[in-house]
């Protein structure tokens, strides 16, 4: 059984035009030790799928259907209460930007050891060599000098590091992190997606990255989601879905990404921009940016489904697997020919 | 040859750290910027890249002279622009604009479209009322916005299209010079690449020179011609695109490019990021003579400590402040480690 199986998640908010269905339909699995990676424009549904997960998101408002079975329990129906001891514990989260989601007024150590304490029957002291050890681990330098630091002392990258070190002060099976490296230079985001493998290494934790930097997510990730407007355009291991991309949306991803590896001489681009949630295309979301829409994709919405010859790599697009197998060659030779 | 548009000569920007209310008493000084030279020639895209805190963004404000320098010169166009008054200026700013990172931040949210483009055009009095509306909707529309968004706001725009209605601005009054500062970090990868392509498609249309500041070293690749890399307010390297990435001479280049992830997982997962320890240091107090020794992983004890290194020159222009350079590229982590006998050419170069 996969630690997390989520199904037919779907979140809506309700707001003053209109229903937004910031997530409309999506199903995934996380076994224990992988790494599953969620890429996708900003207002695609990525976080908004992690925050359901975790019952973030606020009551009023909202509509959530589906489950998302954590260990068999679904999270959707959980009480708060057994919520507050899952988060934190079980499950934990890295946010996105560490400088606004610490507490200022608290010290970093006072933050780790209330971590602890909330879900751990300990003496202060012991929560204390704890939250010591961990922000060892993830390479605070003289972390007893520093426990005593405010966030505000601490730099970006090492802010980061604490973010992590709280988010694995109780060893949790299930660690989402939304966009972890995304304000951090490339230096401090090569350390820490070290520490990231390295934990991942000792302590067996699966882990959910949401990031918009395929880099990240091709050299960390075992399964990718790809996402656009609330629905999933393309799943499937990494290698396959980097390898043998199956949808238009992927294809545009791909191809518009500046690389190191490689001289373009013009980055493909995607037309447009991403349509509005709260009055989606009809048919495919996509065809509107798409180009190569059929009439079909104006009216049928593509279902979810597995290539032919490879049923784990899923992906929701009309056109046939001839032409994608082709157009997916074509891609991969522009982008990476000069490589060898 | 293309003539130089701009030089900058051992260009400095110190800010004063000063103690006490009434009697201030200056006590130190952050060195931002610490005596860069470069030239970029017209039409020429030149890439300057950094960690945060490297003094990036002030050396842009410094060209742009919306900080003045603390030592150093400026020329632009011929003309020494680095101590001219405000009037003598005026005819110059008409020559040079900037293009700012955070398209949420950059754009009056009290003013509409028309008159954000439309502002360079009417301080430097260039038209008439009506001849800068159509102005203004050509630019629209030369930036891939729709000309009758004329009287709409910025917050009725995408993020995208918010900076496209920064790099109208940029080009109203037909700079030669744009200097770009970080225009696409904070922008999703479809949206970069349309900015990136129309960046370029003004560059050929409009013959326009950039100097293009990001941190992200794939962009920089993509759209520069010659890449500068900046540590600590310092360069550090400063050499043709394809030198600069394939053959990498400064051990803190060589550590910036094996730390990009690889957009393709084969490949990626086999890369051997070389990962620096620690963080920048504080450029208050900055470490001695090359300031990257402390981080450095070829640090040698008594010579990078003692005597700081030149620009020693490797051929084509390509520059690089180090004593011991890395010898090829790609280098395992071992032998990134430990310099081979090869030192730098014996020629250190003079300001190039």
């Amino acid at each position: 059984m996969a630690l997390l199986e989520v199904n037919d998640l779907k979140t809506y908010f309700q707001t003053d035009d209109g229903i937004v269905k910031a997530v409309d339909g999506v199903s995934f699995s996380v076994e224990k030790g992988k790494t599953l990676g969620i890429v996708g424009e900003s207002g695609s549904g990525k976080s908004v799928t992690c925050l359901t997960i975790m019952g973030l998101n606020a009551k009023k408002n909202t509509i959530t259907s589906g489950n998302a079975l954590f260990n068999g329990e679904d999270l959707l129906t959980a009480g708060s209460r057994r919520l507050r001891e899952i988060r934190g514990d079980d499950i934990a989260m890295i946010f996105q930007d560490p400088m606004t989601s610490m507490n200022p007024v608290h010290s970093i150590g006072t933050q780790l050891v209330e971590a602890v304490q909330l879900h751990r029957d300990v003496s202060k002291r012991a929560a204390r060599n704890r939250a010591l050890e961990l922000l060892k681990a993830v390479g605070i330098p003289r972390a007893e000098r520093r426990f005593d630091d405010y966030p505000h002392q601490f730099s970006g990258g090492m802010r980061q590091r604490a973010m992590i070190a709280m988010a694995l002060v109780n060893d949790p099976d299930l660690l989402i992190a939304d966009e972890p490296t995304t304000a951090l230079d490339v230096t401090t985001q090569a350390q820490i997606m070290a520490l990231m493998r390295s934990l991942q290494d000792d302590f067996g934790s699966a882990i959910i990255v949401i990031t918009h930097d395929l880099g990240v997510v091709a050299e960390t990730a075992d399964d990718v989601l790809v996402m656009y407007a609330a629905k999933v355009a393309e799943h499937g291991p990494v290698r396959k879905l980097f390898n043998r991309p199956h949808h238009p949306y992927t294809w545009g991803l791909l191809g518009s990404l500046p690389r190191l590896d490689a001289d373009v001489d013009r980055l493909v681009q995607i037309p447009g921009q991403p349509p509005s949630l709260l009055r989606p295309p009809p048919g495919c979301r996509f065809h509107p940016r798409c180009p190569y829409v059929m009439d079909k994709c104006k009216t049928e919405v593509p279902p979810l489904v597995g290539i032919s010859d490879d049923p784990d790599h899923l992906q929701a697009c009309h056109l046939d697997e001839a032409t994608k197998d082709r157009e997916a060659t074509k891609l991969l030779e522009t982008t990476m020919a000069h490589t060898g | 040859m293309a003539e130089d548009l701009l030089v900058v000569e051992d260009v400095k920007k110190h800010f004063p750290v000063t103690r006490g209310i009434i009697f201030q008493k200056q006590v130190g000084a952050v060195k931002a910027v610490d005596g860069v030279s470069f030239s970029v020639k017209s039409g020429e895209t030149l890439g300057i890249v950094g960690e945060s805190g490297c003094g990036k963004s002030t050396l842009a404000r410094c060209i742009m002279r919306l900080l003045d320098v603390t030592d150093g010169t400026i020329t632009f166009d011929g003309r020494d622009i680095t101590r001219l008054s405000r009037p003598n200026m005026r005819p110059i700013r008409r020559e040079m604009m900037m293009i700012f990172q955070d398209p949420y931040a950059s754009l009056n949210p009290r003013k509409r479209v028309g008159q954000i483009v439309g502002e360079a055009l009417e301080v430097h009095k260039l038209g008439t009322a009506t001849e800068t509306r159509r102005r203004v909707q050509e630019l629209l529309e030369v930036v891939g916005l729709n000309p009758e968004h004329y009287n709409r706001f910025p917050h009725e725009f995408s993020g995208g299209q918010r900076q496209r209605i920064g790099v109208a601005r940029a080009l109203a009054i037909n700079p030669k010079l744009i200097v770009c500062d970080e225009p696409v970090s904070a922008l999703d990868v479809s949206v970069q690449a349309q900015i990136l392509n129309l960046l370029e498609d003004l560059q050929q249309d409009f013959g326009l020179t950039y100097v293009f500041i990001a941190h992200d070293l794939n962009v920089v690749r993509h759209i520069s011609d010659r890449v500068l890399v900046m540590y600590l307010g310092k360069i550090v390297e400063l050499a043709p695109k394809l030198d600069l990435y394939e053959t990498p001479k400064h051990p803190y280049t060589g550590a910036l490019l094996s730390a990009v992830p690889i957009a393709d997982p084969d490949r990626g997962r086999a890369r051997q990021p070389v990962v620096l320890e620690g963080d920048v240091p504080s450029p208050l107090n900055p470490p001695a003579a090359c300031n990257f020794h402390p981080r450095c992983p070829r640090f040698q004890e008594g010579h990078c400590d003692v005597e700081e290194p030149p620009l020693y020159p490797f051929g084509n222009g390509h520059v690089a402040a180090c004593h011991y350079p890395l010898e090829r590229w790609p280098l395992g982590p071992e032998e990134f480690r430990t310099p081979g006998a090869a030192g730098p050419p014996a020629e250190p170069s003079t300001v190039s």
